[in-house]
């Protein structure tokens, strides 16, 4: 048997430090397009951590590179993505190199058990021609340790949380309803209570009913294993209910970070703010309004702070200089040389 | 009473899931009545349980899915008559759908922007490569997009988000008279949201397009419907004017749906699952 790579190794026993810290991040598609060569930065420079014990959540505009951040730390890296620059530590690895330079036999070890991850819109870890039973014994089983009948009882209470009857092992993945599929790929990612699950977007099918039910499933997990969630939604409402801390994302980089009721009650960044008086509620007669301007090129984002051409906040010095990550508070931290004013004028 | 746009006449669907050992009838639909008058555009909006039947009234409006009983008609035209080519041709013009997941709607092969130029040549009689190309662009700016933005691109290259534009830019594209948009913003943020719901709301009132809305969203549901179903469990359980029946729900589900809704925490209230 050939020697594990010395950065990709499994360490043994449970480290309480943070489930994985990030340094630097940079994660960009390069793309060669009528002969041209483009770059689309869709993580450019992010650091963060997500502590063992919480459900970390993330946020930000259509296309800010949440998908793409989450994608870089699940080690789902396929060209065009590259990994520019940067780290990547897990507390059940050695090394900073991330996933995505393990050898085979390690991310084998590592998927399901301490790290699993359900990928936005994609059904593709369900076969299409077998049944659900069968992806779940594919990928669940030899996991459990448990016999046929117990296998078969464990899946079918797990089912049970996030509300779908047994008859669910019978069908093909086409014959379910978009919500049921999607439960579907959770419960699959979650049954064999891995120490860190990453879902991105994981209710957009469901119904406010069942999404309760789905994200009681989400913190039961968590709590019973003291394990890790990395969630990204659009909800706003899902995080406030939630995340314990959660990050925004704005054009490649997180601008805000903080406990969650923080940044609902505090907001320092004029994009966070934006966000949160944006949301609709029921019974609002009027329609809420978009942000003015477009979202910026990824592939050639402004100079300074990315937000300043929408940003009605903005100084000379948002033109030309990139504001970092701040400390503002206890684990709070903001990307905005305005913070004092932004919050001043709430 | 004018011709209807688009009825449904006591539609039911039934299914039958799983294997061969395993069969199970499954009532997708039952008994859904309801009808969108020809002379008025509207949103109508269907709200309901996951697995409550909304993805296959979508199919049988689309006739992408036969009724298992009961009558589609579409401007008096039951839909399972519609043979003839052209007849066929005219009917996929004046009915679009955006369908729920734009990560399996889309053929993952096929560059996302062919998917507009075919929509602009097969319904909009251009020819020109140029005004095929400034159509797609038109209706792309619609929606905060630009044809510059996903040229070449393939669906797995672009963000959720964008996926789920690229397919409403492209319904639009063969100006339809019913748009059939099962989850179209169910991954866009609030704010990008708030403009497509917008943009829906003006095209009903100044075009004249009358949309079906498929969403989990009850407020932008709220915001923009005239009227609105509730389903579970293949039923329609309460109808009615939009606004009225989401202020005061009267069916128990309804009521249910309505208290589930998240919304951010008022001073001193604790997250439902809160550590
Ligand atoms: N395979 C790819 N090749 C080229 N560009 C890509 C690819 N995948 C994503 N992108 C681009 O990277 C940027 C960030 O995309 P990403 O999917 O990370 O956004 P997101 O924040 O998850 O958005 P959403 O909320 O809409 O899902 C977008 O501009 C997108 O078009
Ligand atoms: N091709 C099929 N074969 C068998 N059963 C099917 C098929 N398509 C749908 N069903 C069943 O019909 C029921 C209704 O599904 P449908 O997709 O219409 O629900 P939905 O209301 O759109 O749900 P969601 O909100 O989760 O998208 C489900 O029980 C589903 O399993
Ligand atoms: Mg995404
Ligand atoms: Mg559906």
């Amino acid at each position: 048997m050939s020697a594990v790579p010395n950065t990709a190794r499994l360490t043994t026993g449970r480290d309480t430090g943070p489930v994985v810290s990030a340094r630097d991040l940079r994660a960009w598609y390069r793309l060669s397009m009528f002969g041209v060569v483009r770059e689309v930065k869709a993580v450019d420079g992010v650091s963060f951590e997500i502590r063992s014990d919480e459900i970390y959540g993330l946020a930000g505009e259509s296309s800010s590179g949440k998908s793409t951040l989450v994608k870089t730390i699940a080690g789902a890296i396929r060209p065009p993505l590259e990994i520019v620059g940067g780290e990547i530590a897990f507390n059940f690895m050695a090394g900073t190199d991330g996933l995505h330079r393990a050898s085979g036999e390690v991310a084998g070890q590592v998927r399901w058990r301490h790290l699993s991850y359900v990928m936005q819109g994609s059904m593709s870890v369900l076969n299409p021609v077998r049944r659900v039973r069968a992806s779940f014994a594919d990928f669940a089983f030899r996991h459990m340790g448990l016999d046929r009948a117990g296998f078969e009882a464990a899946v079918v209470s797990h089912l049970a949380r996030v509300n779908l009857e047994a008859s669910v092992l019978d069908a093909y993945p086409h014959e379910l309803s978009g919500g049921m599929r999607q439960r579907v790929t959770i419960a699959l990612a979650t049954i064999c209570r891995p120490n860190f699950v990453i879902a991105d977007e994981p209710t957009t099918a469901l119904d406010v009913v069942v999404q309760k039910e789905v994200l009681g499933m989400f913190r039961g997990i968590q709590r019973e294993m003291g394990s890790s969630v990395l969630f990204v939604t659009h909800d706003m409402g899902v995080h406030a209910h939630l995340t314990d801390r959660l990050g925004i994302m704005y054009a490649g980089r997180l601008v805000e970070e903080a406990r969650t009721r923080d940044l609902f009650a505090r907001p320092r960044h004029p994009y966070t703010r934006h966000l949160i008086e944006s949301l609709p509620r029921i019974g609002d007669d009027k329609l809420r309004r978009g942000l003015e301007g477009s979202p910026p090129s990824l592939a050639d984002p402004p100079d300074g702070c990315r937000f300043h051409p929408r940003c009605s906040f903005a100084t000379e010095r948002c033109r030309r200089e990139v504001p970092a990550m701040t400390p503002v508070g206890l684990d709070h931290r903001v990307a905005c040389f305005e913070r004092d004013r932004v919050e001043a004028s709430q | 009473m004018t011709q209807a746009l688009l009825e449904l006449a006591t539609v039911s669907k039934t299914f039958s899931r799983g294997g061969f050992l395993s069969r199970e009838r499954v009532e997708a639909v039952v008994d859904v009545s309801f009808r969108l008058d020809g002379d008025r555009a509207e949103i109508f909006s269907i709200i309901g349980e996951s697995g409550s039947g909304k993805s296959t009234i979508a199919r049988m409006i689309l006739a992408l899915q036969a009724p298992t009983a009961g009558h589609v008609r579409f401007r008096g035209r039951d839909l399972a008559e519609l043979r003839a080519e052209d007849e066929r041709t005219a009917f996929m013009a004046a009915v679009q759908p955006v369908f729920q997941n734009p990560f399996e709607a889309f053929n993952p092969l096929k560059r996302m922007d062919r998917y507009l130029f075919m929509t602009c040549r097969r319904f909009t009689g251009l020819h020109d490569e140029a005004e095929i190309h400034a159509a797609a662009d038109a209706a792309l700016q619609q929606v905060g997009l630009t044809l510059a933005e996903i040229r070449g691109r393939y669906p797995h290259e672009l963000s959720g988000g964008q996926l789920q534009r690229v397919a409403i830019a492209r319904a639009l594209a063969s100006n339809p008279s019913l748009l059939v948009a099962d989850e179209p913003v169910s991954m866009v943020d609030a704010s990008l949201r708030a403009s497509i719901v917008a943009l829906f709301r003006k095209l009903c009132d100044e075009l004249g397009l009358s949309i079906v809305y498929i969403t989990h969203d009850l407020a932008t549901a709220y915001s923009i419907s005239d009227r609105i179903i509730i389903m579970q469990k293949g039923r329609m359980v309460e109808s009615g004017d939009a606004r009225t029946v989401l202020a005061d729900p009267k069916h128990p589900y309804s009521r249910k749906l309505k208290e589930s809704v998240l919304e951010p925490l008022a001073p001193g209230e604790t997250p439902m699952f809160a550590r």
